[in-house]
């Protein structure tokens, strides 16, 4: 007796070719409706939740967002977080006060001839959405993720209200286009580009907003 | 180089100029409108201190392609201000000034404080004009000022 091989009988050769039928019939649809063949949509997995977080907490703490997000009565700027200058408050709105507010300086537009970054409405975020503490330390990745999908503190933001804030907001755009210093030189960016982190935002919300369990 | 019209004092005019030019330099220099000050030309100071749209500015660091239609009032407008000219006898009153060199935007800060807080507490005074630098340290008398400025008030 030979192993391995079967002559195929008429009923398997038909129902090959019935098989080989519908594969071309349907590769002849793709080709005529133009559509682009799609694998099924695999659902995030919270590790890929997770992972995805971790990219979009390496851009929240950056110079460039944290600088707004701090915990004291003041912002801080530079890529060395100092305070910021000209004895500028945070006051009761996190818009500075009446002779000193912030858009006292920073208007719509980042002014490049005089080293002033700008976007509209330029202001503090929250004291509800610090990511630092008050030593100006950075809180860690599951305390930040842990206040920024608190409904109490977000501004009532679920998943997809923080990716539109993601996706939309002046002063998260502003970041990946932060301007000039007054010696010319561009300011940084923060490690993702704008269309990585709304990916990685994305990304996050979909898999459910997870966040890293505290240590 | 871009032409600008700007309301200036309640008045248009119309300036060409490069876009990155601060708005500093467009009043003195094109307008011919010295009574605003270059003190640091970082907006640290405070003696550049302008009125866009009611809201105090730093007009070193303001260039002018940013103004748009936003109204600009001066130091030389304070006198034709009710609480500009309150605050203007009231720095006269208390002899508030020395050199004088920072005066012109101490005053705007105050202004702008005092018709958004009109009896401002000494921390509310503190924390707006503290961005307004002095090294003649007029500080105490500016801030008598202020308070008794708030006092004529009508409100």
């Amino acid at each position: 007796m030979m192993l391995g091989h079967v002559a195929p009988s008429g009923a398997t050769r038909k129902s090959s070719t019935m098989r080989y039928c519908k594969i071309a019939l349907l590769f002849a649809l793709v080709a005529l409706t133009g559509c682009t063949y799609n694998p099924p949509n695999m659902a995030t997995t919270r590790a890929d939740g997770l992972a995805a977080w971790q990219q979009v907490y390496s851009v929240l703490t950056h110079p460039r967002c944290i600088n707004c997000h701090t915990a004291t009565n003041y912002p801080q700027q530079g890529d060395d977080r100092h305070r910021h200058f000209a004895n500028v408050v945070r006051g009761p709105e996190g818009k500075g006060v009446p002779a000193l507010q912030c858009v006292t300086c920073h208007q719509d537009a980042n002014a490049d001839s005089t080293g002033l970054p700008g976007a509209h409405d330029w202001h503090l975020a929250p004291l509800s959405m610090k990511w630092q503490d008050l030593n100006d330390k950075v809180l860690s990745s599951a305390e930040i993720c842990g206040a920024i999908t608190d409904r109490s503190k977000n501004n009532n933001r679920d998943g997809a209200a923080l990716l539109k804030h993601h996706t939309e907001e002046p002063l998260v755009l502003w970041a990946f286009q932060p301007g000039r210093r007054i010696d010319g030189s561009m300011r940084t960016l923060p490690p993702l580009t704008r269309e990585e982190f709304v990916t990685a935002t994305r990304k996050w919300v979909e898999a459910g907003t997870p966040c890293p369990q505290t240590r | 180089m871009e032409t600008y019209k700007i309301n200036v004092n309640g008045v248009s005019r119309q300036v060409t100029v490069d876009p990155g030019t601060p708005l500093l330099w467009v009043l003195r220099e094109e307008l011919k409108m010295t009574g605003t000050k270059y003190g640091c030309g970082i907006g640290a100071c405070g003696a550049c201190t302008v009125h866009l749209s009611g809201v105090a500015t730093r007009s070193c660091v303001v260039p002018i392609s940013l103004v748009g239609n936003r109204a600009v009032v001066t130091i030389e407008a304070m006198a034709t201000d009710p609480l500009g000219r309150t605050v203007q006898d009231e720095w006269v009153s208390l002899d508030v000034v020395q050199c004088g060199y920072c005066q012109s935007g101490q005053i705007m800060s105050a202004v702008a404080l005092l018709k958004s807080i009109p009896k401002p507490t000494d921390t509310e005074i503190e924390e707006s004009m503290g961005g307004n630098l002095c090294r003649c340290a007029t500080y105490v008398r500016i801030r008598e000022a202020i308070k008794s400025a708030s006092q004529q008030l009508k409100r």
